[in-house]
């Protein structure tokens, strides 16, 4: 890019080390000074291939090629109209055709073949989809905060334990320290014998060894092997027998009585039994009770306790 | 010899077998019983190659069910072409024993010559390569394919298999890869247009294969399922290639926008890390290049270069590479980083931008090997300690083991020399690296040192800035001119030829008795390769504690990585990586039970129990108390002792019933019980 001059005034980066070079949308490409003193009066023509242009499309050129720079620009816009999604496609295979003609006009425009006509098809398309494309640029925005949101919480997670680990090692150290200085304390102070207080700080010592050797060893814990073996598990090598056996059907209960059938616990209230059974108290009904369970029981207990005719 | 191991009939075969040996065996077949994954320990020297071979083939004869295929990964060529010469023997013994001809077959990958043939690789029951075919995702794809589950995967010499597993998913992007990447793409599309000319036939199939979602060929697979490319998850791999990047000129378009990104991001003034998936909003914020297309360019542009039937593939590596690249990023979320810097960090003037895409976690390169076999070996000499590789592999082996050699006389003497003469500390510290003292005592250490060691020492520093200095102060104190009565003196340099040269030199006055020194670096060419045994090596000194440069930011990055993820700390990784190295370096010395070496620490850290608990249990064994924080004038002592008892005629029969077994001594009680004590369970 250094050795890349400006077409017009041949000035390089060596020369102007502020130089920059612009592009418009025709793809050639002119530095800062140049694009001043051309478009002095906001619109002209291009220097190598006369296309007229105007002095606000001319942006800074990012890339070594020119031509990159125009598709980019045109590719930009071209999405901003053919935004649909995969998921908005029946099939993957419409959804890789409907790229391919995405492609293709990006394409075209770029390389100005058949440019009328692909102008024609991009406007009838963006008069057909109207909403779509509209509800799809909503939903486009919205997925990038989000996305952002998550880089942004990952990095301060990130900040947070580099911050932990840190802190937690300047507190192993520091009760180092403190043991360390609590043994020469008592050596002064105590009226203990030097060896008990020296047996007292290896044991306190080889204690916070152990902490810090715990703390290190945060493993996840599990108990399968790679292949899916389970930890202390003795693996036989025979096949375990297949065992065939007929299938569980659910049948409901039938309590045959003698007399009439008994009433349903739904149809308690209406034939009137509950008007001689306690009313449920506030307290009951939380819990999920209701006078129509007791009284269901007690009349199940009644009719059930009919015997068979005489004769 | 014909062993028994838990009602396993295996044929050594040599007439001697060593008790770790034995253990050893008895190990792994445990862990061949259990179907799991293990770690296994055993020092340098004393027959591991053998005891690995013999056990599994004798396994997959016995059930050639369950092991159906022994796959042996190992680091370089000559360990290669060593176990081919085991395998060679076990081959000889069994038809001997046997009398029928065995119909084992065994393949050796090495080079570009020795290339493998798929079919060959199907019927093959023993194959011998290196690490990177199954661990590089762009390798494993091509030649790891067909390899079937119920395999056993060894890898030897693994100790820094958690280096090369990074190495092989990282990039590293220069501006001339840029500007070579650029050559391609303009040379891609020239040749579309001259095919459309031409041919426009096969560029319609292409894209009519493409639209369908067939796969090539080749790439279909039927039967098992293949060894999984880690690039891409499975379910990617079955999607279609999307309509993006169909056409050839579509394609090529995108490449050329992802190329202009890549070389707008590398003019940056400042150094820049983001994440992975900061890295991809900020390309479709520039270029409006999506995730999916990117995960499939890869595979895209081999298609491309498959139908534009480029002969010289090799002339487009940096477009490969680029691709590569944009897949890896693409598809993985976490545990990748990625740096860009505008110059290295000790050439801060020379403008060299450069972009350093690594991956902070070793796992993912090797999950997909731990997953698909269902036997994986890691073995080394220097393994520990043991439980940091589970850790930072991600997997739970069924054993964890370490074993020791069993010796009729003690053969390593190792000393930790901490303090000079006049009680100043030693220390390869970055604060007392200028220190004049320190530098006149190591000076000192290696004077003493080559008046009373017979034959080669060897001398490793932790960098080689440290070692120009610390030789250099050395030539103006006098102290070089001193040793160089004594001894010769060659160096170990960053170029190859001079080094290989300098081996040679030293080998030579080895052997006719002039006597020699060799001063090389602990993560040289010479600490990873070459074996010092007998007078080649009758000492080596580890000056200092081979820290890796703590200042670079991949490494901090990994560290900060490691410890949200795995919970270790940052100093005990780096302790950790710098044992190992120091201790690959002073298993060079000993490769076998006759041999004897003095190992001579040079720096007081190594007294502390953090640091020495670090080293493998075989040499851990023989420090005693009495050797740790000795001054020079206390280690020249214990050394002259040391070394005249070495001195001492030492038979073949001294070493039977203690180290060495007949098939009768290893049958009886009380061995049978010394070896259940030899593997000690982490």
């Amino acid at each position: 890019m250094d050795d890349q001059g400006c077409p017009r005034c041949k000035t390089t980066k060596y020369r102007n080390p502020s130089l920059k070079l612009m592009v418009n949308v025709c793809g050639h490409t002119l530095c800062e000074n140049c694009v001043e003193m051309l478009f002095v009066r906001g619109s002209g023509n291009c220097v190598q291939c006369d296309t007229p242009l105007r002095k606000s499309n001319f942006r800074v050129q990012l890339f070594e090629d020119p031509t990159v720079d125009k598709e980019v620009e045109i590719r930009k816009k071209v999405l901003k109209i053919y935004n649909k999604r995969d998921f908005d496609f029946p099939s993957l295979r419409e959804y890789n055709d409907y790229l391919e003609q995405v492609e293709d006009i990006v394409y075209n425009l770029t390389n100005n073949i058949d440019v009328e006509n692909t102008k024609l098809r991009m406007e009838q398309y963006q008069r057909e989809n109207r909403d779509l494309i509209q509800r799809n640029k909503a939903t486009l925005t919205r997925e990038q905060e989000e996305l952002e949101e998550l880089l942004l919480l990952e990095q301060q997670g990130n900040e947070q334990r580099r911050l932990e680990v840190l802190q937690e090692e300047q507190r192993q150290l520091q009760a180092k320290r403190k043991n360390k200085q609590a043994l020469l304390d008592e050596l002064e102070q105590s009226q203990l014998p030097a060896t008990i207080l020296l047996a007292q700080h290896k044991v306190r010592a080889a204690q916070l060894e152990t902490q810090i050797e715990q703390q290190k060893q945060t493993v996840k814990p599990t108990n399968l092997f790679s292949t899916g073996i389970h930890m202390r598990q003795t693996v036989s090598l025979m096949a375990v027998p297949k065992v065939e056996e007929v299938l569980y059907h659910y049948k409901p209960l039938q309590v045959k009585t003698y007399g009439p059938p008994v009433p349903e616990l739904e149809q308690l209230g209406r034939l009137g039994y509950l008007n001689h059974v306690r009313a449920a108290m506030p307290q009951d009904t939380a819990g999920g009770y209701t006078s129509a369970l007791a009284c269901h029981r007690a009349v199940q207990d009644a009719f059930s306790g009919l015997f068979p005719p005489k004769g | 010899m014909k062993l028994n191991i838990e009602g396993l009939l295996v044929y050594f075969p040599y007439d001697y077998i060593y008790p770790e040996q034995y253990s050893y065996m008895l190990e792994l077949k445990r862990t061949l019983d259990a179907k799991g994954h293990g770690v296994l320990e055993m020092p340098s020297g004393t027959g591991k190659t053998i005891s690995l071979l013999s056990l599994i083939i004798a396994y997959q004869r016995a059930f050639p069910l369950e092991v159906t295929k022994l796959i042996y990964c190992s680091r370089t060529v000559p360990e290669i072409e060593k176990v081919i010469e085991e395998l060679r023997k076990l081959m000889e013994f069994y038809s001997k024993e046997t009398g029928e001809s065995n119909n084992f077959l065994a393949l050796a990958l090495s080079s570009r010559k020795n290339l493998c043939i798929h079919p060959e690789i199907l019927h093959a029951n023993i194959v011998v390569y290196s690490y990177h075919y199954l661990l590089d995702p762009k390798i494993a794809d091509l030649v790891s394919k067909e390899l079937a589950k119920k395999s056993v995967v060894v890898f030897d010499e693994a100790h820094n298999i958690d280096n090369v597993c990074i190495d092989s998913m990282s990039v590293n992007i220069t501006r001339r890869t840029l500007d070579r990447c650029q050559n391609n793409v303009d040379t891609l599309q020239n040749t579309i247009h001259k095919i459309k000319e031409t041919d426009a036939a096969k560029l319609r199939e292409e894209y009519r294969r493409l639209v369908e979602g067939l796969k090539e060929a080749n790439v279909a697979r039927e039967t098992d399922i293949y060894l999984a490319n880690p690039v891409l998850p499975d379910e990617i791999l079955q999607e279609a290639v999307p309509g993006t990047i169909r056409t050839a000129e579509h394609f090529v378009g995108f490449l050329r926008r992802f190329l202009e990104y890549l070389k707008s991001r590398l003019r940056v003034q400042h150094v820049v890390q983001e994440s992975a998936p900061q890295f991809l909003k900020d390309i479709f914020d520039k270029v409006c290049i999506d995730r999916k297309p990117l995960r499939f360019c890869a595979e895209r542009l081999q298609s491309l270069l498959r139908t534009l039937e480029i002969a010289d593939i090799a002339d487009f590596s940096a477009v490969t590479l680029i691709s590569n690249f944009a897949t890896l990023v693409s598809t993985y979320s976490q545990g990748f980083t990625i740096i860009i810097e505008p110059f290295e960090d000790r050439t801060p003037t020379i403008a060299n931008p450069v972009l350093h895409f690594s991956c902070m976690d070793p796992s993912i390169a090797i999950k997909p090997v731990f997953q698909r076999f269902q036997s994986v070996i890691i073995t080394s000499g220097t393994l520990s300690p043991l439980d940091i590789y589970p850790r930072i592999l991600d997997f739970r082996p069924v054993t964890m083991a370490s074993f020791t050699m069993t010796l009729a006389r003690t053969c390593l003497c190792p000393l930790i020399v901490g303090r000079g003469n006049d009680q100043v500390a030693l220390s390869s510290k970055f604060e007392t690296r200028e220190d004049f003292a320190v530098i006149r005592n190591y000076g000192n250490l290696l004077l003493e040192m080559s008046a009373i060691v017979p034959d080669g020492i060897v001398a490793f520093f932790t960098s080689y800035v440290y070692m120009e200095n610390i030789v250099a102060s050395w030539y103006e104190q006098g102290i070089l001119e001193n040793i160089q009565r004594n001894k010769l003196i060659f160096i170990e340099t960053q170029d190859a030829a001079e080094t290989s040269m300098a081996l040679e030199k030293y080998q030579e006055a080895c052997e006719n008795g002039r006597g020699a020194i060799l001063l090389s670096v602990a993560r040289g060419k010479v600490s990873e390769g070459i074996d010092f045994v007998h007078h080649f090596g009758r000492a080596v000194i580890m000056f200092g504690v081979p820290y890796v440069y703590t200042q670079s930011r991949i490494l901090k990055a990994r560290l900060e990585y490691l410890r949200d993820q795995f919970q270790i700390r940052e100093n005990d990784f780096l302790t950790f990586d710098a044992m190992r190295h120091a201790a690959q370096c002073v298993g060079r010395a000993i490769r076998g039970k006759t041999d004897y070496g003095l190992m001579i620490f040079a720096d007081k850290r190594y007294a502390r129990a953090d640091k020495r608990g670090k080293l493998p249990r075989w040499i851990q064994e023989h420090i005693n108390d009495g050797s740790l924080n000795l001054t020079v004038d206390e280690a020249v002592q214990l050394a002259k002792h040391f070394l005249r008892q070495m001195a001492q005629p030492f038979r073949q029969e001294d070493q039977l019933g203690l180290s060495l077994l007949t098939l009768e001594q290893l049958q009886s009680e009380e061995m049978l019980q010394k070896i259940t004590q030899i593997a000690h369970q982490t």
